[in-house]
């Protein structure tokens, strides 16, 4: 099937942040430190996924 | 501003067995979260899943029959049916127990986002340290815990929100408005899926959609949650006073990783929720909203548009478009929070076709998607890899060791509603503004004079008597700060209701 790939981040969001809801709660959403995420840490993670670890998995039924 | 809870059905598995009992090792993990033996305490008789929100009680559900069948093996084993439940009540106030073998952290009623973000995060952890507990046991590190929704083999499990309706709102506007927005709200909520499957049916790959459990929705209305889900479930179990409230529960939802996600989720639910008691909500109701569902979920692109009653056509986006600005309109300025979610709610839809980088660590499924995409970039493969559905699974994984999703969060690139220290205070207590609170602190305060405990009572033992705390109306967040001061203070629970008791009967 045909599917847009999403492109690749920007560098970090660039909105500024909500203010906080009440003054007690302290801040909004904080926003996350700029720089793209560690590809390589989260790929080396990704890679070390079983490819056969959905098959594996099985349920029951809940609600 | 209304009450809400989220209940979280987490997969368990263990890798060092070839088959696994789910009922013995649900119950043996919640089990293992307590360090004093289990008492049984749970009191079942507020809950009665046959009873319609539509009028009617119905005899049977779809899981009926399943259910007898799991009895009888049931019966077979060294264990009640209140042991295999093992249905705790945290100092938090929240609910943790096995419920149809999965294990279900079911948070304390809270009255803001904030909160109810740091609850939901609370029962992560709750499971995760029962699951550490568990695995000293068993020697090894095995048992597995999913904040998801499928196994990729057709069995679905839930995460549900629940919020508190006045009974004066005819249901039938609540069906009215809500339907069309639940159909439409996974393009915030949803948590993403690689390839499409069905009831007890197989596992397809080849495509990406937006929501966990669409898939699973085969009906518009209906009291079962099983089988046949519907998108509108009707159980009619208040958990309250029945005269005056209602709880509706919504099954269509996922389980979310983003914070950011949970707090749109449930706070853009709860300005419908406000527009249909104003009579405000827009009127988007959709000719086959079973179908709609699911075709929107295969709608990354948001390139179709569902059929309306009115014959209009709209997107996904539109529909949402259409709600938020019926809020912006009726809602805004109504309180801090509701303002806030209007901004951001504005914004996550602007973004969804400007800038959808952007939304990465807010939004599960457009994270999850940039995670797969740069995966497949580097590894060279295509949607149809069944590798796919493998790391789609350990992105929900609870242990921060191997979850994709707290990999990503742990280099601090996810949008936080709470901070760690939130999360921690909302494992030790509830809100201290509902009676989720207030039923955690009776749990910490008098643990040995609870006889029986629910969403909506204590009864405590002691003396000739027990004496029992009704929460059934208990919703304005100055009486139940007054009676948890009450409860603080005294010496014995009886002392503490004497004086409660005193304090209502004055108001009436």
């Amino acid at each position: 099937m045909r599917h847009n790939m999403m492109p690749e981040r920007r560098e970090g969001p660039v909105d500024p942040m909500p203010k906080p809801p009440t003054p007690e709660e302290g801040s909004g959403p904080r926003r996350p430190e700029t720089g793209s995420p560690d590809k390589d840490n989260l790929m080396k993670r990704m890679r070390k996924v079983d490819p056969k670890q959905a098959e594996r998995y099985r349920q029951r039924t809940g609600e | 501003m209304r009450l809400f809870g989220i209940e979280t059905e987490y997969g368990i598995t263990r890798d060092d067995v070839l088959e696994m009992d789910p009922v013995v090792e649900s119950m043996e993990l919640v089990r293992a979260y307590v360090v004093a033996s289990f008492e049984r305490r749970w009191d079942y008789t507020g809950e009665d899943p046959h009873e319609d929100a539509r009028g009617f009680r119905v005899s049977g559900l779809q899981q009926d029959k399943e259910e007898d069948e799991f009895v009888k093996v049931d019966a077979a084993r060294p264990f009640s049916f209140h042991e295999m439940k093992s249905d705790l009540v945290l100092p938090n106030g929240a609910r943790f127990y096995n419920d149809h073998t999965h294990p279900e952290y079911s948070s304390p009623e809270c009255r803001t986002l904030r909160d109810l973000v740091a609850q939901d995060r609370a029962g992560e952890r709750i499971v995760l340290r029962a699951a550490e507990r568990r695995n000293r046991v068993l020697g090894g590190d095995h048992v597995r815990l999913y904040k998801n929704n499928t196994d990729f083999h057709g069995h679905s499990y839930g995460c549900h929100d629940n919020y508190l309706v006045s009974r004066s709102v005819p249901f039938s506007d609540l069906v009215a408005g809500l339907v069309p927005f639940l159909v439409c709200r996974q393009v915030i909520a949803g948590a993403g899926k690689v390839g499409t499957e069905a009831q007890e049916s197989g596992h397809v790959p080849g495509l990406y959609q937006l929501s966990q459990r669409a898939d699973f929705m085969e009906a518009e209305l209906g009291v079962d949650t099983m089988h046949n889900r519907p998108i509108l479930n009707t159980r009619d179990e208040p958990h309250a006073d029945r005269q005056k409230y209602r709880r509706l529960h919504l099954i269509i939802g996922d389980a979310n990783m983003c914070e950011y996600a949970t707090a749109l989720k449930v706070g853009t639910t709860r300005l419908v929720l406000d527009l249909i008691e104003r009579g405000a909500a827009p009127d988007l109701r959709l000719d086959q909203p079973v179908a709609a569902v699911k075709q929107l979920s295969r709608d990354p692109d948001f390139k179709i548009a569902v059929r309306l009653q009115n014959g209009r056509r709209l997107s996904a986006l539109e529909m949402q478009e259409c709600y938020y600005e019926s809020a912006r309109q009726t809602l805004a300025g109504s309180d801090e929070e509701t303002d806030w979610l209007l901004k951001e709610w504005e914004e996550v839809l602007h973004l969804l076709t400007q800038d959808r980088s952007q939304l990465i660590g807010k939004l599960d499924w457009v994270t999850k998607q940039w995670l797969l995409e740069t995966f497949m970039r580097e590894e060279r493969i295509g949607w149809d890899d069944p590798w796919l559905a493998s790391l789609d699974l350990e992105y929900h994984n609870v242990n921060p060791e191997q979850g994709l999703y707290l990999g990503f969060e742990a280099e601090g690139k996810a949008w936080r509603i709470t901070t760690d220290e939130m999360i921690e205070e909302a494992i030790q207590n509830g809100p201290s503004d509902t009676r989720g609170g207030l039923r955690g602190l009776c749990v910490q305060r008098f643990p040995d004079q609870i006889k029986s405990i629910q969403w909506e009572q204590i009864q405590f033992a002691g003396g000739l008597r027990s004496r029992t705390l009704d929460m059934g109306d208990l919703f304005s967040p100055g009486a139940v700060r007054r009676c948890a001061k009450l409860f603080q203070q005294a010496s014995s629970p009886t002392d503490a209701l004497t004086v409660w008791n005193k304090e209502r009967d004055k108001q009436v």
